[in-house]
């Protein structure tokens, strides 16, 4: 009789499995559907996992390395819905690049190989117990991931490339320092395999040394903020979700960061217990939340490629999700919501950059121009998405930036909401301005109109109805959901 | 058996000083590989032998001393360099940085609560000024295979940490981490490789075309 | 005080010129040939005294001091080294600090000379040497450090009489460190290949050499003398950590400082005859290496010695 618990391993198996039969791929479209259509599946079984966590609690299985407990399913549930529409996205970004020769069935091959691989190491990440586990995850993903960026190759490209591999495998090689020194300071009272894992260090009867676990704590938020793009280590993703071709940026901004900052998460809680709850950890991540906002701001204003653009709102909103777990109370409970809305939303715009980029043939956005006359679809996508992005009602980005603005009232951290304010109003002058000479500024030369099928349509304005309908209405489950990722986080709403 | 493993880790600090100061890859690469072949044999001469250990510590002898060295050859023989391009911080000046960097681990882990468990007093030390010489030469070097051997210097500083601090990590992390480094080098030479083919030189300081 | 404690002052008097000699032998050895005598050093020495001298007239009294001076200064630093247990006639706590400055002092009288001749060969010497000895120092005064901190006295005597073989098991590898870096220093400070060619009389790699070019007779026999006196001493720096043979009886003990003083040369011969000359610009790294060793063995120190 197998319990529940076997779906976690699968959720890693299946797309390894994948990733090596995309080498076997006969043509590239039929790699892409493949690639589709399986993702579509596996986040089927995923969702059946996240639904048994959220109505029956935490799923163990195989002695205690695979876990799954309502942050971790929150997040796998983004995870699936961002791969899904990645997924089909990359049908329609790579189909005239097919029907040039330019995606050959070689590139092809290795796209989805890499694409799957990538899969699995964020679900290994997310449904791994063992710290040192979680950590060999988000290695691998750096490393899967670093010749998505590169598929076309070209010199921009390989520079991005070398960036984001050294930056990030530096980064997170700190990072496994920080573990190491968490095990260290738990070795009064645990040891061997015990010691890396997440649900032993929970444990209130394990007593921590704080001041290793204050040390941890600092490399482990420098090591993984890397990852995620919390300023000052932020330099390598402008770069690299801007080179890399439209669906691997989508899937970069969409969820890879958020696995990074997921891993700071995880942590958190064992950091406040060892430290008395004082809200040490918290502090950390309400300077870093601030400082990524607001040097993301500083840059938005001066962008010309759109994608740039979005790779800086990238970093904006996660610092605005560090902010709000740094907070507290009801900011975590918003930090979750935001990732929920940011990656959906960040994944969308890259869709419509990117379709949008081979239309016009740049991704300068002094020239793409018009966009809505020019494409309908793709057009109103983008510029909706941009709207979304910097927290125009109702959707529901307003809702969660809001409802931080509340809880730092509530904690009475005075200049952090100033300077969140100052921040966002930045963010929200400069890209309204690029969205608004994008939207109705006249072409110089009138590419011609790109022809979309419908199918396109829906990919393109579903997640922006989904986006206006949590603004105004959050469903119970959902708003459920949220409270016990929150509770695992220690607040207790 | 300690002062076996007082030997290794004085090894370590001394490769690490040797790489700061020399300038030709060839001979950095050899150096690096004497530092991973003296980062495997830790877990072998710390006492309490198992097939475990035994093993591990072959596959990082074999990995660090063999794999990773051929690798990087193989990506600066494709290229034309022999000689690393003027660094951002001079040989003296490194070498000198280098002092600093160990006193400073050796206060640091005065200020630590004490955590080596029954190995040697300067494994935690030793691991920090691994860690710091590392970042500090990915940082101050410009040749992109320099920057791999900084990244390959840190690990080994945090596999010594994770010797000192934590001794019974599970296999299958152990593995995993060797595999994750293994397969880092791996991507970084066949970028390096990359990179020469389409820029015709492998001077990271070079790669400025994305600003902003 | 016995007779015992000034014997290594009386025989590094009589000996020293036995060094280069050995030196020289060695690298003959090596290179297939029949070499020099062994008593070469003396014969040039007696020849050097009996000649005249001729100064030129742009030097004034610096020019003429600081032969006699520099020999002064190593004849007085031979009075505190000691000889295994026999403490020196001079020791004081502290004395390794004079040993340094003494040394310097020397240094800084024959670098005023070679300026005082107003040529631009010798003055570009001596900003050679200055330079390498500046590097030079910290290596020294911190691998004397760390040997005071290991035996616990800050007189030579007292570090010569202390590290004996218990201690070369307990901090066995800092002591090879601050050997190592010392060993450094003495070819540095001797000017030996690699840092500098005895041999060479090419303008764009001498040393030392050129800031002695212009002295004749007398002065060039102390100035010769002192140099042998000068591997004398630092010899015995050497000899004494890696050899540590103390508490024998009063003629044991000297002829295990005279069997020292040999392996030093013969190792500096076969130093000279294995490795070639390091480019200029290399030997500060190379200096800056020794002084990092010297740190780390003076650290691992701290960690070790009780």
């Amino acid at each position: 009789m197998l319990t529940a618990g076997w779906m976690l391993p699968a959720l890693v198996a299946a797309p390894a499995v994948l990733a090596g039969l995309s080498l076997l791929a006969r043509t590239p479209r039929a790699a892409l559907w493949v690639g589709a259509v399986a993702t579509t599946v596996i986040a089927l079984v995923a969702g059946c996992a996240v639904a048994q966590v959220f109505m029956h609690g935490p799923l163990e299985c195989v002695g205690g390395w695979f876990f799954l407990d309502a942050l971790s399913a929150y997040h796998l549930a983004i995870l699936m819905l961002v791969f899904v529409f990645c997924g089909f996205f990359a049908i329609v970004y790579f189909r005239e690049e097919i029907a040039n020769g330019v995606f050959t069935r070689k590139l092809a091959r290795r796209y989805q190989a890499l694409w799957f691989g990538s899969f699995a190491a964020m679900n290994l990440v997310l449904v791994s117990n063992n710290l040192g586990v979680m950590w060999v995850g988000v290695e691998a993903t750096t490393l899967l991931s670093a010749f998505l960026i590169c598929i076309h190759v070209s010199p921009a490209a390989l520079e991005a490339m070398w960036k984001y591999l050294l930056m990030c495998s530096v980064g997170v090689a700190l990072a496994f320092a920080g573990i190491l020194l968490l095990a260290a300071a738990s070795s009064a009272s645990l040891s061997g395999h015990d010691a890396l894992l997440w649900t032993r260090l929970m444990n209130p009867s394990v007593t921590l040394n704080p001041v290793l676990v204050k040390v941890a704590f600092i490399f482990l938020v420098v090591g993984f903020g890397t990852k995620a793009g919390l300023a000052p280590l932020h330099s390598w993703l402008p770069d690299a979700h801007s080179q890399s071709p439209a669906p691997v940026s989508a899937m970069f901004s969409g969820f890879l960061l958020n696995t990074a900052l997921y891993c700071i998460l995880r942590c958190l809680p064992i950091v406040e217990a060892a430290t008395g709850n004082r809200g040490w950890g918290r502090e950390i991540l309400v300077v870093l939340g601030i400082l990524s906002i607001l040097v993301a701001a500083v840059f938005i204003v001066a962008q010309h490629d759109v994608k740039r653009l979005l790779a800086y709102h990238s970093v904006e909103h996660l610092g605005i999700i560090a902010l709000g777990v740094g907070l507290g109370g009801l900011g975590v409970w918003a930090a979750l919501f935001h990732t929920l809305n940011h990656s959906v939303c960040k994944a969308t715009s890259f869709f419509g950059a990117g379709m949008l980029g081979q239309t016009y043939g740049t991704h300068d956005m002094r020239r793409m121009t018009d966009v809505a006359r020019v494409s309908p679809v793709w057009g109103t996508s983008l510029i909706g998405s941009l709207l979304a992005l910097i927290g125009i009602a109702p959707f529901a980005l307003f809702i969660s930036e809001f409802l931080i603005l509340k809880a730092a009232l509530n904690e009475k951290a005075y200049l952090a909401a100033a300077l969140f304010l100052t921040g966002l109003g930045i963010v929200f002058i400069g890209a309204l301005g690029h969205a608004i000479s994008m939207a109705w500024k006249p072409p110089a030369t009138a590419p011609r109109p790109l022809r979309t099928h419908h199918a396109e349509a829906l990919l393109a304005w579903t997640p922006l109805a989904l986006l206006l309908l949590l603004g105004l209405w959050i469903p119970a489950p959902l708003r459920a959901l949220i409270t016990q990722a929150a509770a695992v986080l220690g607040v207790t709403p | 058996m300690s002062a076996w493993t007082d030997i290794i880790l004085v090894s370590l600090i001394l490769t690490t000083f040797w790489l700061l100061g020399s300038s030709r890859l060839a001979s950095c690469i050899r150096i690096c590989a004497i530092q991973g072949v003296a980062t495997g044999l830790l877990g072998v001469v710390g006492g309490g032998i198992t097939i475990r250990v035994a093993a591990i510590s072959l596959a990082i002898i074999v990995l660090k001393g063999l794999t990773f060295p051929w690798l990087l050859s193989r990506a600066l023989r494709e290229s034309n360099t022999s000689h690393e391009v003027q660094p951002f911080v001079g040989y003296v000046a490194s070498l000198l940085i280098g002092v600093l960097v160990l006193a400073f681990s050796f206060w640091a882990d005065s200020r630590l609560p004490s955590l080596a468990h029954g190995a040697s007093r300067l494994v935690v030390p030793v691991a920090f000024a691994l860690l710091i010489a590392g970042l500090f030469l990915i940082v101050a070097r410009k040749t992109a295979v320099n920057q791999v051997i900084g990244y390959l210097v840190m690990e080994n500083g945090i596999y010594t940490f994770g010797f000192g601090v934590v001794r019974e990590i599970p296999a299958l992390v152990e593995l995993g981490v060797l595999m994750d480094v293994f397969v880092a080098v791996f991507v970084m030479g066949i970028a390096i490789y990359r990179i020469n083919r389409t820029f015709d030189h492998i001077d990271s300081d070079q790669l400025t075309l994305l600003k902003g | 005080m016995s007779l015992w404690n000034f014997s290594y002052a009386v025989l590094g008097l009589l000996l020293a010129p036995l060094l280069p000699g050995i030196t020289n032998r060695t690298k003959a050895v090596f290179a297939g040939r029949q070499g020099p005598p062994l008593l070469q050093a003396y014969w040039d020495l007696a020849k050097l005294l009996r000649k005249g001298t001729v100064y030129s007239r742009t030097t004034s009294w610096v020019f003429r001091l600081a032969p006699p001076g520099g020999l002064a200064c190593v004849v007085a630093a031979l009075w505190l080294v000691p000889v295994g247990n026999f403490a020196a006639p001079l020791a004081f706590p502290g004395d390794l600090i004079l040993l340094a400055y003494l040394l310097g002092l020397m240094r800084f009288m024959t670098v005023c000379a070679a300026l005082d001749t107003g040529s631009s060969f010798e003055g570009m010497g001596a900003s050679r040497e200055v330079q390498f000895s500046a590097l030079a120092e910290p290596a020294l005064i911190l691998g004397l450090a760390a040997l005071a901190y290991a035996t616990g006295s800050f007189s030579l005597s007292g570090i010569f009489g202390g590290v004996t073989r218990p201690d070369w098991l307990q901090v066995g590898p800092a002591l090879v460190l601050v050997a190592a870096a010392l060993l450094i220093v003495f070819l540095a400070e001797n000017c030996r290949i690699p840092v500098d060619d005895p041999n060479t009389h090419l303008e764009l790699t001498m040393i030392h050499e050129v800031m002695i070019l212009d002295y004749g007779g007398p002065d060039l026999a102390f100035i010769l003398y002192g140099a042998t006196l000068k591997l004398w001493l630092l010899g015995a720096l050497l000899a004494n950590i890696f050899l540590p043979l103390t508490g024998f009886a009063g003629p044991a003990q000297i002829a295990c400082l005279v069997a020292g003083m040999v392996v030093v040369a013969v190792l500096t011969g076969v130093i000279e005859s294995v490795m070639a000359r390091l480019s200029l610009l290399k030997v500060p790294q190379l200096l800056v290496g020794a002084a990092a060793l010297s740190v780390l063995g003076f650290v691992l120190m701290l960690r070790f010695a009780p």
